[in-house]
């Protein structure tokens, strides 16, 4: 016998899912589809859609309906537990934005995306600067409406990892900062890996086939999912059976291959999530650092393998003979894991990319506590480069410009990255426990039982359990970059002669 | 000083009916989406997601919040000025309003879900081409119908109410009064042209998709067709929609067998040259949109017909598809085309129907009378089975009922335009023969396009052509052109 305060809850929150999945496809068809003429009218749809979403779910019928449930009535393990939980947390964040503040940020982010990729075209940060520090300062409005933290960053850094801490990041990032710089040191000194094949014409159609072949291997099927070429990468699931993926297929490079398999790794776990928790709050991955987990297990722990490589090496060889008809196969897997400071977060191999993480942490702490002005971002950005990667950056297009996010409003995003590729060894670790030679299983193509193992143990739970308890029941443990730096001196170090 | 009391009430209303225009922006997305680039099995958690968008901005349309500024605008109303774009905001708005108001949401969700039913046992019928199966279907849907117009006050006939849903102010004695001077007329004409051999030569294949794609893209280009603000993809059925402004999407269906593509191309432009031309100014508002489904068809049909397959398009662009199909077309003089393009023949199907035979197959539809009978006798075609007859249009099955007849009607208004467009312009013939669409396009955008729906469709006509919904001159051009 169900409560029927409860059966309420189920529809009303079922209403917002429904309105936040049309906020997907507008974000998706804006990004992919829509001519560019249309950003104006797309900004105003957007904001209202977000707007009427958040109106509907901080309706005070849906506070009347939490007060009236306990989710000690039930099983914490429940369903019905997990939803009281997830909403009544939700809620209680919710409510203390104004919906006008929460459509206001919706809007300029809509416009400053629209405004990011011409700058970004060329190179032109004081373009975006009217963008950006409306962003910080509706950010700052944001951060107002909850109570004082013990660090401004918490605020934010709360939106994509819940319950997270500033200073537990920070802990964790100095760990890897000790660890990771003399690591590149290290490697560095044993002399350059060539990768010089890499760079060359790769017809942008059979990179998306051979892409296709990849994930389809994964599980990707034509009913369910799709890959769209976009400028920046990215992964939206608009519904259940509606996963889509996109990349940027550069006609220079293989970049498109990992990127698609690391897009498949965040579609693959919105896939897995339990059919019965759809069309409510607990039916998405249950953080940004969790998701990541999975994308960066996708594109690196099974893509940048061995074992994946001489199962599909011969195959990319096919495609692409003229380029690498003489490279053998342990010549091309040095070359995709070589490790070497570089521009571009997206390019970055698995080492040095969480030092351009680690610098964003930084810059966006220091200008949400005003101790950085956004017009000087260039500056702090490229002295931060210098100092962690020893990286000129010879323009704002490669440099502050590079990414998205901040034009998007997201900040407090990017320190889930790292996070992610932490968490994503630790499940890896009980992954093959489990599981034993899944080495032997990708060199067959078979990747089968592994996506099976995520999805019953980490893709199904969606968002019922908090993303400390969700870590700790994969793992056993809680965050810890300790497996995280002894695979990386693993893979990466230079062995001793 | 009016204006200055009046203005609160009006920016609520603006503002109320901004954000019912932004979810309307949403479920065009949706719509689109689900018929361009939605992974088949997103289909449910789509009908979902549109499902709840659309009661919502329903729900907002019909509160009464609407009606109290309705209320409270009309002294502002009555007072301004006849050309006041403010005072047909509160026009249409109202009439939506109190034609919303008066269907209890139980009946419209009903309608709804019947409709989406319906259509999928459509789909089902068609392939069998069994239309007992559909039958259930279309009398539940023809009930709800009824239910429908009886929540309207009562009209000469009750196909009225619905006629008035796409065809504002028209009524079935008038319809019935066109469509009676057009019907003998349009028999002849074909009886006529019978015993000619049919010149075939724009449908005898093969037309590789590649080639087709970029004839459809020079036409749309040369119309007027910009990527920064206009898309067009492939689908089963085309369509054109306008989600904002500066985003226009047409589509289309291309199969290689002949050139109907392009046909279609040009009638989808038509609609969204219309949409894309409406008075920035109306963005956002009731107002934004083409004024009634004729006058919008009209348009389709001028970028289609009368420009499409008019000689002076032709002595343009024909050497160019020449070339880009030199095996189907390389021994086809123009002449040759241009009369293919045109010939009149008899065929099962409305989608494919050429200019003249078109009018019937929508005159039959609208007579809703013994179907099988009717075809044999006006357009002297055996209808072989269901599927291509009584059951390949999907309009009754999802509850569009009273719309066939806006077809026709639009290929009446679009010579009325056009004569206009003649006596103003000299002969846009010689304008086509040169590739130049200019000239034709801003005088529509002038006289026609940028009005939106600010007034209703036949002071609109009026305004534009001087006269009310006359036959003739649609009859004298077909009369002209096939004899």
């Amino acid at each position: 016998m169900t409560d029927p305060k409860l059966d309420r809850l189920k529809t009303l929150v079922g209403e917002v899912d429904d309105l936040r999945k049309a906020s997907t496809i507008l974000f998706w068809d804006q990004r992919v589809m829509m001519p560019p003429g249309g950003a104006q009218a797309r900004a105003e749809a957007s904001a209202t859609v977000g707007r009427l979403a958040h109106e509907k779910f901080v309706a005070p019928e849906i506070g009347e309906l939490l007060d009236g449930l306990n989710e000690a009535d039930y099983e914490y393990d429940s369903f019905e537990a997990s939803l009281i939980r997830v909403t009544r947390r939700d809620y209680e964040k919710a409510m203390r934005v104004p919906p006008e503040l929460t459509g206001e940020m919706r809007r300029s982010s809509a416009l400053a995306l629209s405004a990011w990729g011409p700058a970004k075209q060329n190179s032109d940060f004081q373009s975006l600067l009217p963008h950006l520090e409306r962003n910080l300062d509706l950010r700052h409005r944001y951060v107002e409406c909850f109570p004082k933290p013990d660090e401004t960053y918490d605020v934010l850094l709360d939106d994509y990892e819940p319950l997270m801490k500033t200073a537990e990041v920070r802990e964790i990032f100095d760990e890897l900062k000790r660890e990771l710089v003399p690591l590149i040191q290290e490697i560095g000194d044993a002399g350059e890996v060539d990768s010089s094949f890499l760079r060359g014409e790769f017809d942008r159609e059979q990179q998306r086939e051979f892409a296709l072949k990849v994930v389809r291997r994964f599980g990707y099927t034509d009913d369910e999912w799709r890959l769209d070429q976009t400028a920046h990468p990215f992964m939206t699931s608009p519904g259940e059976g509606d996963i889509r993926l996109t990349t940027n297929f550069r006609p220079n490079d293989l970049s498109s291959i990992f990127a698609s398999m690391h897009e498949f790794g965040h579609g693959v776990y919105e896939w897995g999530v339990d059919a019965s928790l759809r069309r409510t709050p607990l039916g998405s991955g249950v953080s940004l650092a969790v998701h990541e987990s999975q994308s960066r297990s996708w594109e690196n722990l099974v893509g940048r393998s061995r074992a994946f490589w001489r199962f599909f090496y011969p195959q990319l060889q096919q495609t692409f003979p003229a380029q690498l008809g003489s490279v053998d196969d342990e010549a091309f897997y040095r070359a995709v894991n070589k490790v070497h400071p570089s521009l571009i977060r997206i390019d970055a191999d698995e080492v040095t990319y969480n030092l351009h993480i680690i610098l964003r942490f930084e810059l966006e702490q220091e200008l949400i506590d005003s101790r950085l002005e956004p017009r000087d971002l260039p500056q702090a950005w490229n002295e931060r480069m210098d100092e962690y990667l020893g990286i000129d950056v010879p323009d704002d297009a490669r440099g502050v410009l590079q990414d998205m996010h901040w034009a998007g409003g997201s900040l407090g995003y990017f320190p889930t990255y790292s996070l992610g590729n932490v968490i994503s060894v630790q499940i890896w670790a009980r992954l093959q426990e489990d599981l034993g030679d899944i080495d032997e299983q990708m060199e067959r193509g078979e990747f089968g039982e592994i996506r099976e193992w995520l999805r019953t143990h980490l893709y199904v739970l969606g968002r019922k359990f908090t993303p400390q308890e969700t870590i700790e029941r994969v793992t056993g443990s809680r965050i810890d970059p300790g497996p995280y730096v002894r695979y990386l001196r693993e893979k990466l170090a230079p062995q001793p002669a | 000083m009016t204006i200055a009391t009046a203005s609160p009430p009006l920016e609520r209303l603006k503002n109320a009916l901004a954000e019912i225009a932004d979810l309307k922006h949403a479920e065009s997305i949706l719509d689109w989406d689900s018929r361009v680039s939605m992974p088949h099995a997103g289909a449910l958690a789509r009908a979902y997601a549109t499902a709840t968008i659309s009661r919502l901005s329903h729900e907002r349309f019909v509160s009464d919040e609407i009606g109290e500024l309705l209320d409270e605008l009309g002294p502002f109303e009555r007072e301004a000025g006849e050309d006041s774009a403010d005072r047909a905001l509160i026009r249409v708005t109202r009439r939506e309003w109190e034609r919303a108001r008066r269907v209890p949401p139980e009946l419209t969700g009903e309608m709804t879900h019947a409709g989406n039913v319906a259509v999928a046992a459509w789909d089902e019928a068609k392939a069998a081409s069994d239309f007992k199966s559909f039958m259930p279907h279309l009398e539940r849907m023809l009930e709800l119908k009824q239910r429908y117009i009886a929540c309207f006050p009562p009209t000469d006939t009750p196909y009225d109410v619905a006629l008035d849903d796409y065809e504002e102010g028209m009524t079935t004695a008038q319809v019935t009064e066109i469509f009676e001077r057009l019907k003998p007329e349009l028999i002849q004409l074909i009886d006529r042209h019978r015993a000619e051999p049919a010149d075939d030569a724009a449908f005898r294949g093969p037309f590789p998709l590649r080639g087709q794609h970029e004839v459809g893209r020079r036409v749309l280009e040369a119309f007027g067709f910009d990527e920064r603000e206009w898309r067009i993809d492939e689908t089963p059925h085309p369509f054109a929609s306008k989600p904002g402004s500066g985003d226009i999407r047409l589509t289309t269906h291309t199969e290689d067998s002949d050139l109907t593509a392009l046909f279609s191309t040009m009638h989808e432009f038509g609609h969204g040259i219309y949409e894309y031309s409406v008075d920035p100014s109306f963005a956002r508002t009731p107002l934004g949109a083409g004024a009634s489904s004729a006058i919008h068809e009209s348009q389709s049909r001028t970028w289609e017909n009368l420009v499409g397959r008019s000689a002076g398009f032709w002595r343009w662009f024909y050497p160019q598809v020449q070339a880009i199909f030199p095996d189907a077309l390389g021994a086809v003089d123009e002449q040759a085309f241009v009369r293919s393009v045109n010939a009149i023949r008899p065929g099962l199907i409305r989608g494919d129907a050429d200019e003249v035979t078109y009018g019937l197959h929508i005159i039959l539809r609208f007579e809703l009378e013994a179907w099988n009978a009717a075809m044999k006798e006006y357009l002297g075609v055996d209808v072989p089975d269901d599927a291509h007859g009584v059951l390949q249009d999907m309009h009754w099955s999802i509850g569009l009922i009273g719309y066939f007849p806006t077809y026709q009607l639009g290929n009446v208004v679009s010579v009325q335009i056009w004569e206009r467009a003649r006596a103003d312009l000299g002969d846009p013939e010689e304008q086509f023969a040169r590739g130049d669409f200019a000239p034709l396009r801003e005088w529509l955008r002038e006289h026609v396009y940028r009005h939106g729906s600010k007034y209703p469709p036949r002071e609109l006509l009026r305004r534009v052509t001087g006269s009310d919904l006359d036959p003739e001159p649609y009859l004298a051009y077909l009369h002209a052109k096939f004899e």
